[in-house]
């Protein structure tokens, strides 16, 4: 079987900056994929390297068996692409909107409108598919503009931070139509991402990218087990180097302990059954009389297997918004 | 020329036409400025030359477009389908030029009522709107190169208007060919607004010289062709 996507060594160059440094991929049909990665780490110019609208630089690139080189209209025939920025014409209807695309992609007559009719259903936008597109809200653009790339039933549909600024509500719909779209019609989905529970929930593999090189691949679940189990993260209220320091070597040398890493706030430790070890950790730094201002245990996140394989966190305020995370002291 | 390559350009004609309907101020100045290019200008310029003025001085519309396209994402967004490229493109400039029909229609409609005429008729009046068409294509395709080039509107209004001034200033449109001094003279040798309003004079006023009317299409073609291709050439640099 022909795999979705395939890039080797894929490198994308602008003057003296390497904006993807060597990426090599294999993304079966019917596979949802996620790049998962900070700003910056190359995850769009990646998009628009195998959507055909940026050259890459050396390396090559298949999709659904095209290579990008040779068959880079075949490729346009069987992907739909949604980047970061909500983009419609304002000035035309939903339905126009869904019409255009679907022209542009050869579409025509009875087929393509009972087609625009079905993906309006879809989005939930039927009621205001003859208003312009200009005067929807947000979610609706957002909608619209998913819908208007699927108009000639894509095999690969690629989707640049699909959820980015929308509201919850209008997030978790999106998140419904994807997992929809790739369960039901078996369409491959590559998304970009840097939202680790969104990640974590919709993507069956994922890679996570980091200064356009991937660091890491493989399942969620599979990420996450690497880590060797929960974390448990500390803080301290003698912030200095020598108590990080201390404190490191006290809870490296705890059994069960399988890793500490630093953190901008204090420590994480990783271990199979940390809610057990808390105790003997707060009686460690008691008796050597360093004051822990927080302790908590948490599941590991998809944001601990970036910690660990880059040294950082993707957003460090993205740790105050983990709500699994549960007080302990 | 293949199928698909019309039906792209006639879709993407039909979007540009739909999106200035629905922008009625663009309406309003198309048939504003002839009104006062008429009452204003006529005094100064010939007849012939507040015809065609339209097309030389309005065309900014196609530029400005394609960067509204460019800067909005659009352009992207039709790049990532099989349409073909250079449709996308003509698309926009076909409505350009069907919509320079309108304000010079009214121009002439306008002239007839203050007492010009055409002196060859009907047909006459056909092929002045297909010559200030075709005009307003190759400035349609002037605007065009510049806004796909700078990517700002700013950049499109401000050099159209540096291109455009010279050309209406340094030309038969404002006093025949005999009263220019020489320099002048010597730039509107090479000036294709010269060309546009000695043809549309003629037709006005003289008859059917073919000469002067084929000499105009000639150069009209060659600016087209320079302005168009440069857009298109522009244009194979959006995707790097």
């Amino acid at each position: 079987m022909v795999n979705a996507v395939e890039t080797r060594d894929l490198v994308k160059r602008y003057e003296d900056v390497e904006a993807i440094k060597g990426i090599t991929l294999d993304i079966e049909e019917g596979e949802f994929f996620g790049f998962l990665g900070p700003n910056g780490a190359g995850k769009s110019t990646t998009i628009k390297v195998l959507t055909t609208l940026l050259r890459k630089t050396s390396g090559s690139v298949t999709i659904e068996g095209f290579d990008i080189d040779k068959d880079a209209r075949e490729i346009r025939k069987v992907i739909g692409v949604q980047s970061q920025e909500t983009i419609l014409d304002g000035d035309l209807t939903g339905r126009e909107n869904l019409t255009l695309q679907g022209h542009l992609q050869r579409l025509h007559g009875s087929a393509l409108k009972k087609r625009v009719d079905e993906l309006l259903t879809l989005v939930e936008l039927s009621d205001v598919a003859d208003k312009r597109a200009a005067h929807y809200s947000g979610g609706m653009k957002k909608r619209l503009d998913l819908a208007s790339t699927l108009v000639h039933k894509p095999r690969v549909l690629f989707l640049d931070e699909p959820t980015t600024g929308l509201d919850p509500q209008s997030r978790i719909a999106m998140w419904e139509y994807l997992e929809t779209l790739n369960r039901d019609e078996g369409v491959t989905i590559f998304l970009t991402t840097q939202q680790m529970e969104e990640a974590d929930m919709l993507c069956q593999r994922l890679a996570i990218l980091d200064h356009g090189e991937i660091v890491v691949s493989g399942s969620p679940v599979e990420l996450k087990h690497q880590l060797g189990g929960d974390t448990i993260t500390m803080s301290f209220a003698n912030g200095d180097g020598r108590v990080k320091d201390r404190s490191k070597r006290i809870v490296s040398g705890v059994q069960g302990v399988t890793k500490v890493l630093d953190i901008e706030t204090g420590l994480a430790a990783y271990a199979k059954n940390a809610s057990a070890l808390v105790p003997d950790i707060v009686r460690l730094f008691d008796e050597n009389e360093i004051r822990l201002t927080s302790i908590n245990v948490a599941s590991a996140s998809l944001d601990d297997v970036f910690l660990q394989h880059t040294g950082r966190r993707i957003r460090s305020e993205e740790l105050s918004k983990v709500d699994t995370w549960k007080n302990h002291v | 020329m293949d199928y698909d390559f019309l039906f792209d350009v006639w879709h993407l004609f039909v979007r540009a036409l739909k999106k200035t309907i629905r922008t009625p101020i663009v309406i309003i100045s198309a048939l504003a400025l002839p009104v006062l290019f008429l009452v204003l200008f006529t005094q100064i310029f010939t007849q012939a030359g507040v015809v065609v003025m339209n097309p030389l001085m309005d065309s900014g519309g196609a530029g400005e477009a394609v960067v509204d396209d460019i800067n909005s994402g659009f352009l992207s967004k039709m790049l990532v389908t099989p349409a073909n490229r250079t449709a996308i493109l003509l698309g926009r400039l076909l409505h350009d030029m069907v919509m320079v029909l309108l304000p010079v229609g009214i121009t002439l409609v306008l002239a007839y009522a203050l007492g010009a005429t055409v002196i060859t008729g009907a047909p006459g009046v056909l092929l002045i709107l297909f010559t200030a068409a075709f005009f307003g294509l190759a400035m349609s395709g002037l605007t065009m190169a510049i806004g796909v080039r700078t990517k700002s509107s700013q950049a499109v209004a401000g050099l159209d208007l540096v291109i455009a001034f010279p050309l209406m200033f340094v030309s038969t449109a404002l006093v025949p060919y005999e009263f220019l001094p020489r320099w002048a003279q010597a730039f509107s040798n090479v000036n294709p607004f010269s060309y546009v309003v000695n043809a549309v004079r003629v037709l006005m006023s003289t008859g059917f010289v073919w000469s002067t009317i084929l000499a105009a299409y000639a150069v009209i073609a060659v600016f087209a062709a320079v302005t168009v291709g440069a857009t298109l050439y522009q244009f194979r640099s959006v995707e790097k």
